[in-house]
């Protein structure tokens, strides 16, 4: 896979094999494979009991509405780049209107997989000593991470 | 007519309202350079700042970004948590 800014501020993704497409579609499913969801587990960081009513009835479902857009909106941008190859390529391309959308769907895959596995800031240093399906996650959460950082140096 | 006159005095008091406080907490997901990027695009702040107040929420766990009224506390912490930065709301002691 390749990833690159562009001209106008963004990022183009280059998916060159099938491995690439399954990584960049795992977000979405790493996103939505928490326990707790992410609206709920930030909506509950508001304990004051003069606040935190409303919070819970208000403000999280508005959290969760929000962060679902993302995912669909990125969703939609991988499945359109991979439905309608252009002279072989399907570069997936993020705008600076999108970069936050994908940003947080990154975010969501990253704190969904820190709550299932606790990576913790520091990874261990030897992945190999993982077992296979939580190596493959810490993988797919140092890509992620990559890529928000990609994002953040020249798309936000 | 009565020949005294009876003045009244009324006397307001007013007492600040105790400032909530507006906390970040540290998470080991959110990357350093976002969370600075997120304090500047909220609340305006110059890069220095937002740098030294996320280096206290690495280094402390936590730092008070922000202090004040109620409704303005509410809607920072709203922000925030769009941003998806682990933060809560406490009216200061």
């Amino acid at each position: 896979m390749k990833v690159a800014p562009t001209l106008e501020g963004g990022l183009r993704i280059d998916p060159e094999t099938a491995e690439d497409w399954h990584v960049l579609r795992a977000i979405l499913i790493d996103a939505n494979s928490h326990d707790t969801d992410l609206a709920t587990r930030l909506g509950g960081m508001v304990t004051d009991e003069r606040v935190a009513e409303d919070w819970r009835d208000f403000v999280v479902p508005d959290l969760r509405e929000s962060f679902a857009d993302d995912l669909n909106q990125i969703q939609a941008a991988i499945e359109t780049a991979a439905a309608f190859p252009n002279d072989g390529e399907s570069p997936i391309w993020i705008t600076r209107e999108d970069a936050f959308s994908w940003y947080s769907a990154l975010n969501q895959a990253r704190l969904a997989l820190e709550e299932r596995y606790g990576f913790g800031p520091d990874p261990e240093s030897d992945p190999s000593n993982h077992q296979p399906v939580r190596h493959e996650a810490l993988l797919r959460s140092q890509f992620y991470c990559a890529l928000q950082s990609f994002l953040l140096q020249h798309a936000l | 007519m009565p020949d005294t006159t009876t003045l009244t005095e009324t006397k307001t008091s007013v007492s600040p309202q105790t400032p909530w406080n507006v906390i970040v907490h540290d998470d080991p997901v959110n990357l350093m350079g976002y969370v600075t990027y997120v304090l500047m695009k909220i609340f305006g702040y110059n890069e220095n700042f937002a740098t030294h107040l996320m280096l206290q929420v690495h280094q402390q766990g936590l730092s008070i970004v922000w202090s004040g009224e109620l409704e303005k506390a509410e809607f920072y912490v709203q922000q925030l948590q769009f941003h998806q930065l682990k933060t809560s709301l406490e009216q200061a002691e």
